[in-house]
């Protein structure tokens, strides 16, 4: 099971930020289009460190793919 | 993966929904409801009143199930605030009020929009967090007088 979070600020003028947190890979950006169609425009977008760290499998992958053990 | 968001709002409503959250706008601001339908259209306007028009540009009102002329009339004091349909679709508030300048009502209109606009996002915003079973964490009202919502959800 995996936890999802969002914090959600909606500014005095009615600008709205949103945090998405625990979401790996595409389904963060499902939540992203999702928040997006409900409240209006894209204003401004990007993806925390957490989306830079490499996948387990993508690491595995690679290490596979340049036949390295550790 | 993570992800941070600016979103700016897109006011697209039915009539109730837009009057929801401006009777959460008039409440915040301590205006009072004192019509909801218009039937004053033809009252003329004294020579010292002022009275100043904003129309929330990104905003349509659907106009399903909703009665020609129909406003909404708020007041505070010397002024009044009415919130209507333009001819655009679009949601208008204008202000006007005896012994206020434009720049007063203005100001107003300004503040009341904002709030209306921070009012129906939330109504939005928790109606589909909750339909999407999201649990609320924590909410909260900052003194910046913005509205912070946590919530959290379980996903196999």
């Amino acid at each position: 099971m995996a936890q999802h979070e969002v914090e959600i600020t909606i500014s005095k003028e009615g600008e709205v930020k949103v945090h998405i947190k625990g979401a790996k890979g595409k389904s963060c950006l499902v939540y992203s289009k999702w928040l997006s169609q409900l409240v209006g425009k894209v204003k401004n977008q990007k993806l925390t460190s957490e989306h830079y760290e490499p996948e387990i499998k993508a690491r595995i992958d690679l290490k596979q793919n340049l036949g390295i053990d550790e | 993966m993570g992800a941070v968001l600016i979103l700016t709002p897109v006011i697209i409503g039915s009539w109730p929904a837009i009057t929801t959250a401006v009777a959460g706008a008039a409440a915040a601001m301590g205006l009072m409801v004192s019509q909801s339908v218009k039937e004053t259209l033809n009252e003329g306007q004294s020579d010292a009143e002022q009275s100043v028009e904003l129309e929330l540009s990104d905003s349509e009102v659907l106009a399903e199930s909703m009665a020609t002329d129909q406003e909404i009339v708020l007041t505070k004091g010397a002024i009044e605030l009415r919130v209507k349909r333009d001819e655009r679709g679009r949601c208008s508030v204008c202000a006007k009020g005896t012994g206020h300048s434009e720049v007063e009502l203005k100001k107003i209109a300004e503040e009341f929009t904002q709030k209306l606009t921070q009012c129906f996002v939330y109504d939005k915003v928790m109606r589909e967090l909750k339909n999407k079973d999201f649990q609320v964490v924590n909410e909260e009202v900052s003194e910046d007088e913005s509205i912070r919502i946590h919530v959290r959800r379980w996903m196999d």
